[in-house]
């Protein structure tokens, strides 16, 4: 019986758990990736001050500090259900049954589809799995490429796979129909990209500062949507142009694209074929939140926070005794946020173990504090609005635990 | 060979290969680098076609390279359904590809469609396969 | 028209469910029941918020707190050997 079993090794889980085992709680980490670090360890993005933001560097600084505090960290292993039991939880795995008293899930975020025609053919892959792919792996997903869907994280990892040299054609839509309609709209993409725009810190979406000189809407559909694309680091971003088709018979030979209106409607005429050999789609990432939803956790749907959420306080406790979350299970926010996240819910669960609880109150504030700073500063925002989205969920707690 | 590595990295530098690990896939012999999973040895070598739809038949590969799509599933030393982008590549391995699995259930629009003889059957199902275009 | 798989698992395209919300003016339960979209190995991980999208789209009503498509464990597949250890309804 653990004091606290986490589920998921990413920046939260880890964080999570030096903060338990630094008040010398017995804790258990299990991950079904084959490393921990979750999805921190593809990232790398230049920050304003020209520093690289090296995911593979801030893993191996949460796990040697977790080491040094003897945690079990267990990689390879899926959590497959939860259930309540009389003195917390069992969670069944590949490897078994396993009890605790509390339990966090910090399981992150998957990502969205956008699906197109062929897009099930080998050579087709998310975009998430290109970063994987590149950063991890340090394998090629082939020699020229196109990315399907334009947003923060797609712009993000384009730039990290043309620093890994690997060849991409251009970045563009992907075509409009009801299960894409939100990637596929011009007008919707460019007001996602203004909304953050304002931030234009890191060099990956510094691009966006360029739709936002000239004002008004009308400026916007005309001026902003230059049929040539804008240009990053020589590779050129289309909202204009959408990929109608992926074509091949084993696997990915060629893409057909085509130009759109600023609603996104295909232009007749001006479909062509690109020579391609990988494509990667990206829809956008949302909640992993599967196993809070099989315990009976109650959820809020809530825009800002990229979807269904499980409803949680500031503290990261859910309605469900002894039942925590953290990280992007909580809403789509950048892995610095997910990390102080994971510590103030490593000190929530303390706190429920009832020890030196002034002490431990104090420092509960204090990472309180630290979310909220980090969120404000953040140079990476998936979601605009976020903190409305953080004081709805707050609300909504609220209503279900005492309303 | 290897000619997908990335084996210099403008940031994260130089690619250390510690030691090489043999394996098989689909009875042809390859190497991987310690560290790597099934999917990123497979990949490195070109080859992205891990499976076919069991039913359809069309080609998959990885696609969302974190375990959560599944459509990497091969069969590792017998054990089928492990997803290769979560399995380190171990030496030895002998790894299958997915195959296409007749199913002798599939839905049929009309009764008398349904084979009465397993000879039936077997021609409906080669009928079944000429019919079908291969996406 | 091209085809437009939504659920890979189970080869489900988008006309399919389309069709199948515009006939029956289902739910997503529903959905899930008479096309097998989201009900393939994957337990529904990669298309559900294709499936969201479409239902919002077609029904035009924001999405529900509760998750329209419930999530059903095991969250991953689970050899029928394993099953006999545990209790999953
Ligand atoms: C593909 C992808 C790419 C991303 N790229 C960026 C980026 O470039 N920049 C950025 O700022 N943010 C990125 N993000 C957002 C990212 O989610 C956060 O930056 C941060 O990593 C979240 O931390 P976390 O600890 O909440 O979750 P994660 O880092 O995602 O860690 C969750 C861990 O839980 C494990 N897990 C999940 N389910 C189970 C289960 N059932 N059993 C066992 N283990 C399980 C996973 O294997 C994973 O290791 C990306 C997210 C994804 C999905
Ligand atoms: S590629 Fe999605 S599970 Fe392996």
């Amino acid at each position: 019986m653990y004091d606290v079993l986490i589920i998921g090794a990413g920046p939260a889980g880890l964080s999570a758990a030096i903060a338990a085992r630094e008040w010398n709680l017995n804790v258990l980490v299990i991950d079904e990736f084959l490393k921990p670090g979750g999805r921190l360890l593809g990232q790398l993005h230049q920050e304003p001050d020209g520093k690289w933001w090296n995911g593979i560097e801030e893993s191996k600084i949460l796990l040697e500090k977790a080491k040094e505090l003897n945690t079990d960290i267990r990689c390879g292993i899926s959590a497959h259900t939860i259930e309540k039991t009389d003195h917390g939880f069992s969670v069944y795995t590949n490897e078994g049954i396993l009890e605790a008293e509390n339990l966090l899930i910090a399981t992150g975020a998957a990502e969205s589809p956008a699906p197109i025609p062929g897009w099930t053919l080998p050579g087709v892959m998310s975009i998430g799995a290109a970063q994987v792919m590149t950063n991890v792996h340090r394998v090629r997903v082939g020699k020229k490429g196109i990315v399907v869907g334009v947003n923060v994280l797609s712009v993000a990892i384009a730039r990290e796979m043309q620093l890994a040299g690997i060849d991409l054609e251009c970045m563009a839509l992907p075509a409009i129909n009801s299960a894409t309609e939100s990637h596929g709209s011009p007008k919707k993409v460019m007001k996602a990209l203004l909304r953050i725009a304002h931030l234009a810190p890191s060099t990956a979406i510094r691009f966006g500062s360029r739709f936002m000189k000239g004002d008004g809407t009308k400026a916007l559909a005309v001026k902003f949507f230059p049929k040539s694309g804008v240009k990053m680091w020589g590779m050129p971003i289309h909202l204009r142009k959408a990929v109608t088709r992926i074509n091949g018979t084993n696997q990915v030979e060629s893409v057909t694209i085509c130009d759109i209106t600023a609603d996104g409607e295909i232009i007749p005429g001006s479909e062509r074929n690109i020579e391609v050999d990988f494509v990667c789609i990206a829809g956008g990432l949302y909640p992993l939140a599967e196993l809070a939803a099989v315990i009976g956790c109650p959820f809020q749907y809530i825009e800002e926070l990229g979807g269904h959420v499980p409803v949680h306080n500031e503290q990261m406790e859910t309605p469900l005794e002894g039942l925590f979350v953290a990280g992007n299970i909580t809403g789509i926010e950048s892995a610095k946020v997910a990390r102080a996240q994971g510590t103030l819910a490593g000190l929530s669960i303390a706190k429920r173990k009832g020890q030196n609880l002034a002490k431990l109150e104090n420092q509960i504030q204090q990472a309180k504090m630290n979310v909220r700073t980090i969120r404000e500063n953040a140079t990476i925002q998936f979601h605009p609005g976020i903190e409305k989205g953080r004081s709805r969920m707050e609300e909504a707690y609220y209503d279900i635990v005492h309303g | 060979m290897n000619s997908h590595r990335i084996l210099d990295h403008p940031v994260l530098g130089k690619l250390t290969i510690e030691k090489e690990i043999p394996f098989t896939f689909d009875g042809k012999k390859y190497t991987g680098y310690e560290g790597d999973t099934i999917a990123s040895a497979l990949l490195a070598q070109g080859i992205r076609t891990l499976r076919v739809h069991e039913e359809s038949g069309s080609p998959r590969g990885i696609y969302c390279n974190i375990g959560h799509c599944f459509e990497c599933r091969v069969t590792v030393d017998g054990t089928p359904g492990i997803r290769a982008c979560l399995t380190e590549l171990n030496p030895d391995m002998i790894i299958e590809s997915g195959k296409q699995q007749f199913s002798p259930f599939k839905s049929t629009e009309n009764q008398d469609d349904l084979p009465r003889t397993y000879a039936e059957f077997e021609k409906q199902l080669k009928g079944e396969k000429e019919d079908e275009p291969d996406v | 028209m091209d085809r437009i798989v939504i659920c890979r698992c189970e080869e489900v395209d988008l006309e399919e469910i389309e069709q199948t919300l515009i006939n029956y003016q289902c739910s997503m339960r529903e959905i899930k029941l008479r096309t097998r979209a989201g009900m393939g190995y994957c337990g529904g991980r990669t298309c559900r918020p294709a499936l969201n999208a479409i239902l919002e789209k077609v029904s035009g009503e924001k999405q529900p707190h509760q998750i329209p498509l419930k999530v059903q464990p095991p969250v991953r597949p689970v050899s029928l050997g394993r099953i006999g250890e545990t209790n999953y309804e």
